[in-house]
């Protein structure tokens, strides 16, 4: 079978339709591209829902996750010594303190 | 409301992309099978969070000159120990760094 | 059987019956006061992570976003019965108003920009090993460990200042269309900004044009514009929890004990 010329559709021997070559690897660029395109809407999506959104603690939830619940402490104590931090204008010393 | 993706470089950010996703702590599983592991991931994590901000808070007294020569000599020894036994128990529990990883979010310009 | 919530919406009533949610259940709302909670019915406990579920989750929480103003919950909220959601909603109800008060009219967009991290973190490493400048003599094991670290601390510290001087040229562009913005630094080397901006409705067109002329700025960072979607970064709780991780009652605590010289001052 000779390729296709340019824009003329050939019927090939089996009956199945055979189309314009330029056209099939545009298709297929294209192709990519959605799938590269699906890929990242969704990482965006996972970013978004797993890890942000309204997030409820406490008893009365059922979560997958309790470990979320030591991260949320954490995350709590942490914030508190960041705040204490801003709030005396020194960072907090730990164990190397020197004596003042 | 439509939604839009818009960028000329797709693939290159996909990439990057997973690369996050990759780094999220993993979900401890609280299993009989992995009870044992799990909370060593997550008694691990902890310590190597102290550590390193141990670490940095050091490594910001030098960078100020507040420690004599002694001190850098003794803190120097200390963190390299710290460091030794956090990378032996890694092992033992068998861990790698990533795994450890404690997503702080804005918290994490703390380390 | 377990109660999956999708989002919390400023009405009680209006939701379409039509809309399905996790494993084709349909999505109702359960009023509390002047707002609402959608729902499904779900009879798997463990909601898996995968795939299908947090985009059908998503898809329902945009499906909302069309009529109503929308707190998009995190995916896999479940509840045990009603009376728990209603009592969930007593707590957080004061933070949900002030949520929902705030996002009223307003769209989410992400913006990410890639630079060549690798490539400055490589140029300043070497720019630091070639000038000797370290701090300590290295004579012994403390001190070497102490000039390893530190030298990396200084690479890493220079990085991160070049990293904040690019961030804070990107930012730029959109800081007059927003109201609230959240930005992710170097959540790779190379991923050097993660940001989500909180935009008017009615600012949407200057906020995608200021993209346009981002990425016409040149250079060789590469931009990529995500949106609009529900605000899942402009969140914040901080009146609610149920004391045991409560944020602003621990650090209230932790504030008390002042040293006695402070007291007397105030």
């Amino acid at each position: 079978m000779t390729a296709p010329a340019h824009g003329r559709r050939i019927i090939s021997v089996k009956g199945h339709t055979m189309d314009n070559p330029i056209k099939t690897l545009q298709d297929k660029k294209s192709y990519l591209d959605l799938r590269k395109q699906e890929r990242v809407t969704l990482l965006e999506v996972l970013d978004r829902a797993l890890t942000k959104g309204v997030v409820i603690s406490g008893d009365i939830v059922i979560s997958v996750a309790d470990v979320d619940l030591v991260y949320l402490g954490l995350k709590v104590l942490l914030s508190s010594v960041e705040t204490m931090e801003r709030l005396r204008g020194a960072p907090i010393v730990g164990p190397m303190q020197e004596p003042t | 409301m439509s939604k839009t993706i818009e960028t000329d470089s797709l693939e290159i950010f996909a990439n990057e992309m997973e690369k996050v996703k990759d780094a999220l702590p993993k979900k401890i599983e609280a299993n009989p099978e992995n009870a044992e592991k799990g909370l060593a991931k997550l008694v691990l994590t902890l310590i190597e969070l102290i550590r390193k901000l141990m670490e940095k808070q050091a490594m910001r007294r030098v960078e100020a000159g507040s420690l004599t020569d002694e001190e850098i000599e003794r803190v120097g020894e200390t963190l390299m120990k710290l460091e030794n036994k956090m990378k032996e128990l890694k092992e033992i529990f068998g861990l790698k760094d990533e795994e450890l990883n404690l997503n702080l979010g804005p918290l994490g310009d703390l380390l | 059987m377990s109660l999956y919530a999708y989002a919390i919406i400023d009405s009680t009533v209006g939701v379409e019956e039509s809309i399905k949610g996790l494993s084709g259940a349909p999505v109702y709302t359960i009023p509390y006061r002047d707002i609402g909670i959608v729902i499904s019915d779900l009879n798997a406990q463990i909601q898996k992570e995968d795939k299908k579920s947090v985009l059908k989750h998503e898809e329902v929480v945009e499906m909302l976003m069309d009529k109503f103003t929308v707190l998009p919950m995190r995916f896999s909220t479940l509840f045990s019965g009603k009376e728990q959601v209603l009592l969930m909603m007593k707590n957080y109800y004061d933070d949900f108003i002030e949520n929902l008060d705030r996002l009223r009219e307003k769209i989410e967009f992400g913006v990410k920009t890639i630079w060549p991290g690798d490539l400055i973190r490589e140029r300043i490493t070497t720019a630091h090993r070639k000038s000797d400048n370290l701090p300590l003599v290295a004579s012994s094991s403390g001190k070497s460990f102490m000039n390893e670290k530190f030298e990396n601390y200084k690479i890493d510290k220079e990085f991160e200042e070049e990293a904040d001087r690019c961030i804070a040229i990107v930012d730029g562009f959109f800081s007059k269309f927003i109201s609230e913005k959240r930005l992710e630094k170097l959540k790779t080397d190379n991923l050097l900004l993660s940001a989500s901006y909180l935009v008017d409705n009615e600012k949407r067109d200057d906020f995608k044009k200021a993209f346009e002329e981002l990425k016409s700025s040149g250079g060789d960072l590469k931009y990529m514009l995500s949106g609009p979607w529900p605000a899942y970064n402009f969140i914040t709780l901080k009146h609610s929890g149920d004391g045991k991780f409560g944020g602003m009652d621990l650090v209230e605590t932790v504030l008390q004990h002042k040293d006695p010289e402070e007291k007397d001052e105030k």
